[in-house]
């Protein structure tokens, strides 16, 4: 799942994440991710998510995540120009599994989906 | 005059980063700075940062180089473009540069949501605001220039 409120950073991540054969799903913000969660039967393994984004951000969005035991097992990064220390604790404490911070080259983050174990080591090579 | 918070060198580095990120990753052609202030630019993307410090980063180009940007980041040919990729594609330009000098600013600091707009001379747009640096060159031949403007209220107050 791909949570940005920008189309083009969208595509691009669903871009990268197609090439490691996730199907991916989309939504702009916090709230639209979780409302298109709601109707899944399946939850993603995945999910990528932007910092600052209308009607509900990605804190939020991970914050609530982490409540709901349905969805415990995703993998959350946050992919974010949200770069002072302070915000990186604070979205790591909320339950983020990772963080990339923008911009970031498609190699970095095939890298950093590595270290969490979703696709093989070396597949950016 | 006190050395700005952030400086061009800080612009240049991050500029090179959102090159080889989206727009250049052969790295075959990059922004050749030129100093030129006064270039002609036609779209202008602008975070704006308030808090602990305020004011905006403005990503300014030639429709060209706003179209050929778009192209770059969202894998299409640049006459596939519209004016909705182009919007979209700049506010997250202005958006990604603008995180990024967020961290070099005093804590405390939040950045707004990137406003895109189809028009020249970009000073006009904060009457309230100097420029204390920037990054002017072209891509490709076209304008292309980042600045940080600071909100002249507060250097009064401060």
């Amino acid at each position: 799942m791909v949570i940005d409120d920008s189309r083009a950073m969208r595509m691009i991540l669903k871009r990268i994440v197609a090439k490691l054969n996730f199907d991916a799903v989309e939504a702009g913000d916090g709230q639209e991710a979780l409302d298109l969660l709601a109707t899944m039967t399946e939850v993603p393994e995945l999910a990528l998510i932007d910092w600052n984004m209308p009607n509900m951000n990605g804190l939020e969005f991970v914050t609530k995540v982490r409540a709901e035991p349905r969805l415990r097992e995703m993998t959350l990064v946050m992919v974010t120009t949200e770069s002072e220390q302070s915000q990186i604790v604070r979205a790591l404490a909320a339950g983020a599994h990772e963080y990339v911070i923008k911009p970031f080259t498609e190699g970095a983050m095939i890298e950093k989906l590595a270290l969490l174990g979703l696709v093989p080591t070396g597949a950016n090579s | 005059m006190s050395e700005p918070v952030v400086t061009e060198g800080d612009l240049a580095e991050m500029v090179e980063q959102v090159w080889v990120s989206y727009l250049d990753p052969e790295g075959v052609s990059p922004l050749v700075q030129n100093g030129e202030v006064k270039q002609p630019t036609e779209v202008h993307s602008t975070v704006s940062i308030t808090g602990s410090w305020h004011g905006h980063l403005v990503y300014a180009s030639s429709v060209q180089a706003a179209t050929r940007a778009a192209a770059a980041f969202l894998a299409m040919e640049p006459d596939e473009v519209g004016q909705e990729d182009i919007s979209d594609v700049l506010g997250e330009l202005a958006n990604i540069v603008g995180g990024n000098v967020k961290a070099m600013l005093p804590a405390g600091c939040f950045l707004s949501l990137p406003t895109v707009v189809l028009a020249p001379d970009t000073a006009s747009y904060y009457p309230a605001a100097e420029r204390i640096s920037g990054l002017y060159g072209t891509w490709a031949g076209e304008p292309v220039s980042i600045s940080m403007w600071q909100s002249v209220k507060q250097e009064a107050s401060a």
